[in-house]
């Protein structure tokens, strides 16, 4: 009749705020779908984009305003760290992280990193979500886009056509690097729970 | 086991109103960012006039909205934190005095299981369901605790616990004397 054993006997993973959650999830699906399934350059796509950088905005947000495990103190970038991680893993040895553990952290930003740049060039080519511009008349076509919104592109020629071009090839890049990245970071969630034998995915779908 | 069982009936849920709070800041992120983008568009494309002047207002209550909902957020999760951290501490101080008080009592188990739910308030029916049990069975065992902590009913048998909680020790007798002041075991 004890029993203070158990109440101590595993420690705490992370626990995952309501909004951690929820801007996890919502840019995860906004890059699949607009990664993988939809249409690139349509208004769908444009919006989606403006709702993942919503997201991303609203995370970095928290990363400063947020509590515990959310903040970005609790997961600072150290390539020393996520070197003895590293070490650890091969090692078979397993320390309980409170926040993302030193890889993950990295795989954090270096993620964020790329959405801010996919979503950045995105939304230099497509403008306003709210209002399509004079000369987007085929709604958020790639031509239009490519073209440079076409008032302008008719007075500076060749100049504006070639900086969308570059637009556009920098947010291909982008995004495929995003989406290795996002399988990365699913690999290394998958390879870390197998490992510490601790379910990683539970905490981002319910919190702990 | 007390802690077991405690942890099986009184599993509070929780996290509601955070939820909630996180979706509408999520959608006043979504549409902060949808209006900071359109403002930017039509400097660009068309210059500033009046319009635009209301428009980046909105624009920037809706980034203000975003900034003091995290702040509120943040609020109301480390207050619900804090709560749960104050309920635990005093559920354990309660735990750690039933569970010194039933030692002392000498309860078996199962007159320990008994005794527990029958300080959570629920009566033989309710206890003789919860444990697989029959009703003249869980009767018996309630006679016995009552029998040993010397008290003749459940009413009293809560007071004993009720008197440690609102008064505390009595002035003069030092803390630890609790065991003294139970009735014989």
């Amino acid at each position: 009749m004890t029993g203070t054993s158990e109440e101590t006997a595993m420690p705490a993973g992370p626990r995952w705020d309501p909004l951690v959650r929820l801007t996890h999830w919502g840019i995860a699906a906004a890059v699949l779908l607009n990664g993988l399934v939809i249409e690139e350059g349509g208004a769908i796509h444009v919006w989606i984009g403006y709702a993942a950088l919503a997201m991303l905005a609203l995370r970095l947000v928290w990363g400063l305003a947020g509590t515990g495990p959310a903040r970005f103190s609790a997961f600072p970038p150290s390539l020393s760290a996520a070197r003895a991680h590293l070490s650890d893993m091969l090692s078979g040895r397993h320390r309980v992280h409170r926040s993302h553990n030193p890889l993950g952290a990295l795989m954090v930003y270096a993620l964020w990193a790329m959405l801010a740049v996919v979503t950045a060039t995105g939304i230099a080519m497509a403008g306003s979500p709210l209002a399509p511009r004079p000369g987007d008349e085929a709604g958020y076509g790639r031509a239009a886009v490519v073209a440079g919104h076409d008032e302008a592109a008719e007075e500076h020629g060749g100049a504006e056509s070639a900086a969308g071009e570059a637009l556009e090839e920098v947010h291909e890049v982008a995004a495929n690097l995003l989406l290795l990245l996002a399988a990365m970071h699913v690999g290394g969630v998958a390879l870390e729970s197998r490992l510490s034998g601790r379910n990683l995915v539970r905490p981002m779908l319910k919190g702990s | 086991m007390l802690r077991r069982l405690q942890r099986r009936w009184s599993e509070a849920p929780g996290g509601r109103r955070e939820t909630a709070l996180a979706l509408v800041l999520a959608l006043q992120a979504m549409a902060a960012v949808f209006f900071v983008g359109d403002v930017l568009a039509d400097i660009t494309f068309d210059g500033a006039d009046l319009h635009l002047v209301l428009e980046a207002a909105v624009a920037l209550a809706l980034v203000l909205g975003v900034l003091f909902g995290a702040l509120e957020m943040r609020r109301t999760l480390e207050e619900a934190e804090r709560s749960r951290t104050a309920l635990s501490a005093a559920r354990g101080a309660m735990t750690d005095l039933i569970e010194a008080r039933f030692a002392a009592w000498r309860l078996t188990p199962a007159e320990t299981e008994v005794a527990f739910l029958a300080l959570k308030g629920f009566d033989v029916a309710a206890i003789a369901g919860l444990r697989g049990a029959a009703a003249g069975t869980v009767r018996a065992q309630l006679a016995r605790v009552y029998a040993k902590s010397g008290v003749a009913s459940r009413a009293e048998l809560l007071s004993l616990f009720m008197d440690d909680l609102i008064a505390g020790p009595v002035a003069g007798e030092p803390s630890g004397a609790d065991a003294a002041r139970l009735p014989a075991a």
